[in-house]
């Protein structure tokens, strides 16, 4: 397994960078700076910025995100914070609170 | 519960504290504190500085920072380690290399204090305490090593203790007492580490 993962009982505080693939089933306090993907599967609760090439969100995301290529936030995702990508999906069900900026 | 283990993989860094109750593999790089009820493995080529509080660990890479384990501790070949360590069951396989001081009869001791200090009898245990303290002196043997024992546990918890400086030199006899720690293991650790409290 190269990739990394939060498991759902863990707690980290403090700042995750990396060039791999995040997913994250449990709860992240800080920052989040990824050259890959950043995927916050529901259940999650990431209390950070996070930067990644695909920001995916199903669950509870509070901060500034920027994606360099697209974010994505699937039904029953939250999000708070302002969302900067070239390309932002939200999907029917998903909350979200905050700017939007695609660079236009 | 959760379906995928938490991994830190190899080109991820990590620097702050990752607190938790289950299975962590560190394959890339922590800096800061790990707190898990569970195991913790350090992978081989991962590199992890931080203080430990775990339930087992497991040594491939390098580890630097103090080590309470509260089952075991084993140092694989690979390994690389650098700090204090507390854990009443410690394996070193040969080509380990590690400096730091072992204790092996504390940890027990300092969790029950610990617990007991959390659990709702704090008039108890700060009673006995209290008994105990000037006791040393005039009581026989067994009482002696608990009121140690005692002592011992919030000593271990505050590594500040100047105690550990005093025993420092101690640390140039550690090696060839590793035969015998292994030995140790496989028998009952418990009273070799009481007997050891009581020497000291």
């Amino acid at each position: 397994m190269a990739n990394t993962v939060i498991g759902s009982s863990i707690v980290v505080d403090g700042e995750i960078s990396g060039e791999e693939p995040l997913t994250i089933l449990g709860t992240v306090k800080g920052k989040i700076a990824a050259a890959s993907s950043v995927v916050v599967e529901s259940g999650a609760t990431v209390e950070a910025d996070v930067e990644g090439q695909t920001v995916t969100v199903s669950g509870k995301l509070t901060g500034n995100v920027t994606a360099r290529e697209k974010l994505e936030l699937r039904p029953e995702s939250k999000m708070v914070g302002n969302a900067k990508a070239p390309r932002i999906v939200v999907a029917d069900g998903a909350t979200f609170k905050g700017n939007v900026d695609m660079d236009v | 519960m959760a379906d995928k283990e938490t991994v830190i993989g190899i080109e991820t860094r990590i620097s702050g504290e990752i607190r938790g109750s289950e299975d962590l593999v560190v394959k890339g790089r922590v800096d800061g504190k790990i707190q898990l009820t569970h195991a913790l493995t350090v992978d081989k080529g991962a590199v992890v500085q931080a203080d430990v509080d775990v339930k087992s660990l497991e040594v491939s890479g390098t580890l630097v920072g103090n080590i309470v384990a509260s089952e075991s501790v084993r140092f694989h070949p690979s390994a690389r380690v650098i700090g204090d360590l507390a854990s009443p069951r410690v394996m070193m396989e040969a080509g380990a290399a590690y400096r730091g001081r072992v204790d092996m009869g504390d940890i027990e001791a300092a969790r029950a204090a610990v617990a007991a200090r959390a659990v709702s009898r704090p008039a108890a245990s700060g009673g006995a305490a209290v008994r105990e303290r000037p006791a040393p002196p005039r009581v026989s043997a067994p009482p002696k090593t608990a009121a140690i024992a005692s002592k011992a546990g919030p000593r271990f918890v505050a590594p500040s203790a100047g105690d550990r400086t005093v025993t420092a030199p101690a640390t140039a006899s550690t090696p060839p007492s590793f035969p015998r720690v292994a030995g140790a293991v496989a028998g009952s650790a418990p009273s070799w580490a009481k007997k050891k409290v009581r020497r000291r």
